[in-house]
C-alpha cells in the first residue's frame, strides 16, 4: 500500500520465548507493553490508538483477547482494535490508522501461549471446514507436502533444509529471547528420523509462549521520542488461494507482490527477518523476495528458534527495528505470514533516517 | 511441571449448511463419485468451489472426475493424531483425480512409506456407510 | 453431470473438539491452596488499593504488577450485587435441568465480583441485589482445583458450592452499585 512514509517504530520489547510460560498471557504482556512504552518515552495515556494480535483458541479462553487489553490499560477508555492474526497485522492496522493524521502515536502488541493446546487440533480449524478441517490436516502435514514438492522440483535438497535449521539455531545463540539455539552438525541432523517425511524435527518450529510490543509514532513525534527511529518506508500484504492444491506451494507470489508494493524488488539489503516457520519455507521466501546470496537472513534465529504464534511476525519486525535503532544496519526487511504454507504474506521495509 | 494441572475441552457441535456446490460434492461421495466444477476458462477445480478463486466468477457447472488419480505430493504420517482419518501410519497427499486441473488433500492408505511416490496412481476406497462427510471417501489406495 | 442435492441433504454435521491442559500459574496455585484451606485470597494493588479476587498478577486500572507481597485475605461473606434466574435450555453440553440463580457476589474486602454464583436457601423470587450472603463450603476433603483455570475468569466452584443468606440486613445500593457486573 502506498501511504505516508513518515511513520516509525520508536519503542519495542519482547519476552524470551519458552516452551511453557508459568504465567498467564496478560501477565506476559504487562511488563512487555510497559517496557516498550518506556523505551519510547511515552506514557500509556498519551497513546492515540492501540491494536493487538492474538488468537483465543491457543489457550482456549473465550475473550482472552479482551483480557489482554488490560496490559495496555483500558482506563481511561482507549481507542483500540484487535486482529485474530499475528501482531504484524495489528501493526499494519495501526499504520493505516496513523495515516488519518489526527493522532501521532500507536501501541501494538502480539502474544500467544501455544503450550496449553495441541497445535494439530487448533490449526486444523483455520482450514476449509468442509474439505480439510474434518480430515485433521495439520500444519506439519501441509509443510511436508510443500517440502516434497520443492525436492521433486529440484529446487532444494534435504541438506539445504538442515543447513537452514543449523544456521538459524547457531545464530540464535546470540539472541537472548530465542528458545532453541545451539551448534548442530548438519550430518547428524540428517541422520534423525522423519517426523512427517521429508521433514525432520529440526525442520519444524518449536512450540512457544511469548509476547512482543511495539510503539509507532509519526513524523516529528517519532524524532522526539526516539534517537534513531526505524522508519517504515513501505508495508504491504497479499493473500493467495486457500486450497493447497490450487496454488504453487513451491513459490510465494504473494510475498513477491507484497515486497514490490512495499518498495523492495530484490537486490542488496542489510538484513532480512523472515517468518519461515518450516526450514523449506526459507528457501521459497529467499527466491520470492529475490534476496541475493549472502544476505544476512534471520540473525535472530527466526521462527525455527522461537515461534510464539501471533507474535512471530511482529518479532521479525522488531528484530529489524532493533538493529536499525542500534545503528547496526540502515535498511532491513521483515516478513510475516498467516494461514498455512505461506498463504498470506506481509513485507515491511524499514530504514534509519 | 510441579503445580496442579487443569484440563478442559472446548466443543463446537457444528451443523454446517453446505449449499448446492459443496452439497453436490458430498452427495456424490455417498454415491461413490467425485465431482469437480468447471471454471469459465475450462479448468476443472477439485474440490469444487462456489467461486473461481482467481477471477471471482460464480461457478455452477459440476463435472464428474476420477475415479482414479495421480499423487502430486505426499508426506508420511508415522504417528497419526486422533483427528486424522486413519489410525495407522498413512500418507497425506495432494491427489489430482483424472479429468481435474487441481489436487485435493486426502489420505493414501499405502501400508508403508516405501509404497509412496510422486506420480503414482491411486484409486478411492469408499466408506461402507456414507455419513455425508469428506471421509465417505475413506482413503485412496495404490492402484 | 450431477444434480444439486435434495433439501434434506444440505447439512453436514461436524463436531470440533479442542483439548487443553496446563499447569496453574503460581498465583492461582496459591489461590487454590487457600481455597482448600477454607480461605479466599486476592491481590491488593499497591497503587490504588483495590482488591482483586483471585489476584491477576497486575491491577488492570493502574497497570502495575502485583505479586505474593500484595496477597490479602477477604471474607467468605458478601453481597449479591446483581443476578438473574436462568431457565435451562437444552443444547449440546447443557447439564442443568432446573432454573437456577446466576449471581455476582461482592465479597467483603474485595473490589471485584465473583460471577456466576448459585444462591441457595431462599426462594428464587426473593433473591435480590443487596442480599447479604455467606459461602456454603464443600467439606474440606471434597475441595480441589477443578474448574479453576488460567483463563482469568476466577471462580470458587472447586471449594464453594453456593452462597446462602447470612441473615444480615440488606446492603444499601450506594455501597455496591459500582460493582454490579
Amino acid at each position: 500500500m502506498a501511504g505516508t512514509s513518515d511513520i516509525a517504530i520508536v519503542g519495542f520489547a519482547q519476552t524470551k520465548s519458552v516452551r511453557a510460560a508459568a504465567d498467564g498471557e496478560v501477565q506476559l504482556l504487562v511488563p512487555t507493553v510497559a517496557e516498550a512504552l518506556e523505551r519510547a518515552n511515552l506514557d500509556r495515556r498519551e497513546v492515540g490508538f492501540t491494536c493487538a494480535g492474538s488468537c483465543d483458541y491457543l489457550t482456549g479462553g473465550p475473550f482472552a483477547f479482551v483480557q489482554n487489553l488490560e496490559a495496555a490499560g483500558a482506563w481511561p477508555p482507549i481507542s483500540e482494535s484487535h486482529v485474530e492474526m499475528d501482531g504484524a497485522w495489528a501493526l499494519y492496522e495501526a499504520w493505516v490508522r496513523l495515516q488519518h493524521g489526527d493522532i501521532d502515536t500507536a501501541l501494538v502488541f502480539g502474544s500467544g501461549k501455544s503450550s496449553p493446546s495441541k497445535p494439530h487440533e487448533v490449526w486444523a480449524q483455520q482450514l476449509d471446514p468442509y474439505f480439510l478441517a474434518p480430515l485433521g490436516v495439520d500444519p506439519v502435514t501441509l509443510a511436508g507436502l510443500q517440502a516434497r514438492m520443492l525436492l521433486d522440483a529440484g529446487k532444494a535438497t534435504e541438506l539445504d533444509f538442515a543447513e537452514v535449521a543449523a544456521r538459524s539455531r547457531r545464530a540464535a545463540q546470540d539472541n537472548p529471547n530465542a528458545q532453541v539455539s545451539g551448534d548442530f552438525d548438519v550430518d547428524a541432523l540428517l541422520k534423525e528420523p522423519y517426523v512427517r517425511a521429508p521433514l525432520r524435527r529440526h525442520d519444524l518450529p518449536p512450540i512457544s509462549d511469548g509476547a512482543v510490543a511495539v510503539v509507532l509514532a509519526r513524523g516529528d513525534k517519532a524524532r522526539q521520542l526516539a534517537e534513531r527511529p526505524a522508519w517504515i518506508r513501505g508495508i504491504d500484504h497479499r493473500i493467495e488461494v486457500h486450497q493447497p492444491g490450487m496454488r504453487d506451494l513451491t513459490t510465494s507470489s504473494s510475498t513477491t507482490l507484497a515486497a514490490r508494493k512495499a518498495g523492495y524488488d530484490g537486490g542488496p539489503i542489510d538484513v532480512a527477518e523472515l517468518s519461515a516457520t518450516f526450514s523449506p519455507q526459507e528457501v521459497i521466501l529467499r527466491e520470492a523476495l529475490g534476496l541475493p546470496a549472502g544476505t544476512n537472513v534471520n540473525p535472530s534465529g527466526g521462527a525455527l528458534a522461537a515461534n510464539p504464534v501471533m507474535a512471530t511476525g511482529l518479532i521479525r519486525i522488531v528484530e529489524v527495528a532493533q538493529r536499525i535503532a542500534d545503528g547496526d544496519v540502515n535498511r532491513g526487511l521483515a516478513h510475516a505470514t498467516g494461514g498455512q504454507v505461506l498463504q498470506h504474506n506481509m513485507v515491511c521495509v524499514m530504514e534509519g533516517e | 511441571m510441579t503445580g496442579r494441572i487443569t484440563k478442559s475441552t472446548l466443543e463446537f457441535p457444528y451443523s454446517r449448511t453446505v449449499g448446492p456446490v459443496v452439497g453436490a460434492f458430498l452427495a456424490a461421495l455417498g454415491e461413490h463419485r467425485i465431482v469437480g466444477i468447471r471454471t469459465r476458462d475450462g479448468k476443472v477445480l477439485v474440490p469444487p468451489l462456489e467461486y473461481d478463486p482467481n477471477t471471482g466468477d460464480e461457478l455452477d457447472e459440476l463435472v464428474d472426475v476420477g475415479p482414479g488419480g495421480v499423487v502430486e505430493s505426499w508426506t508420511w504420517v508415522a504417528e497419526p493424531t486422533s483427528k486424522h482419518p486413519l489410525q495407522k501410519p498413512f500418507a497425506f497427499a495432494l491427489i489430482k483425480p483424472d479429468g481435474a486441473d487441481s489436487a485435493l488433500v486426502h489420505a493414501v492408505d499405502a501400508g508403508s512409506i516405501d509404497k509412496m511416490s510422486t506420480g503414482m496412481r491411486v484409486t478411492p476406497r469408499w466408506r461402507a456407510e456414507s455419513h455425508y462427510f469428506i471421509d465417505d471417501l475413506e482413503a485412496w489406495e495404490p492402484a | 453431470m450431477s444434480d444439486a442435492p435434495p433439501k434434506e441433504k444440505l447439512v453436514m454435521e461436524h463436531l470440533v473438539s479442542l483439548t487443553y491442559e496446563e499447569e496453574l500459574t503460581p498465583i492461582l496455585e496459591r489461590y487454590v491452596d487457600a481455597l482448600i484451606d477454607g480461605r479466599i485470597v486476592g491481590h491488593k494493588c499497591p497503587q490504588c488499593g483495590r482488591v482483586y479476587v483471585p489476584g491477576k498478577g497486575y491491577c488492570p486500572l493502574c497497570v502495575v504488577p502485583t505479586g505474593e507481597k500484595d496477597e490479602v485475605e477477604v471474607a467468605d461473606t458478601g453481597t449479591v450485587t446483581g443476578f438473574t434466574i436462568i431457565t435451562p435450555v437444552a443444547y449440546y453440553g447443557q447439564k442443568e435441568t432446573e432454573p437456577f440463580v446466576y449471581a455476582s457476589v461482592l465479597l467483603d474486602g474485595a473490589n471485584s465480583n465473583l460471577g456466576g454464583q448459585d444462591i441457595v436457601g431462599i426462594p428464587h423470587d426473593q433473591v435480590r441485589s443487596g442480599l447479604r450472603v455467606k459461602a456454603v463450603w464443600k467439606p474440606k476433603e471434597k475441595r480441589s482445583a477443578e474448574g479453576v483455570s488460567n483463563r482469568g475468569w476466577g471462580g470458587v466452584g472447586s471449594a464453594i458450592d453456593a452462597f446462602e443468606p447470612s441473615g444480615e440486613p440488606d446492603m444499601e445500593r450506594a455501597k455496591f452499585e459500582e460493582h454490579v457486573f
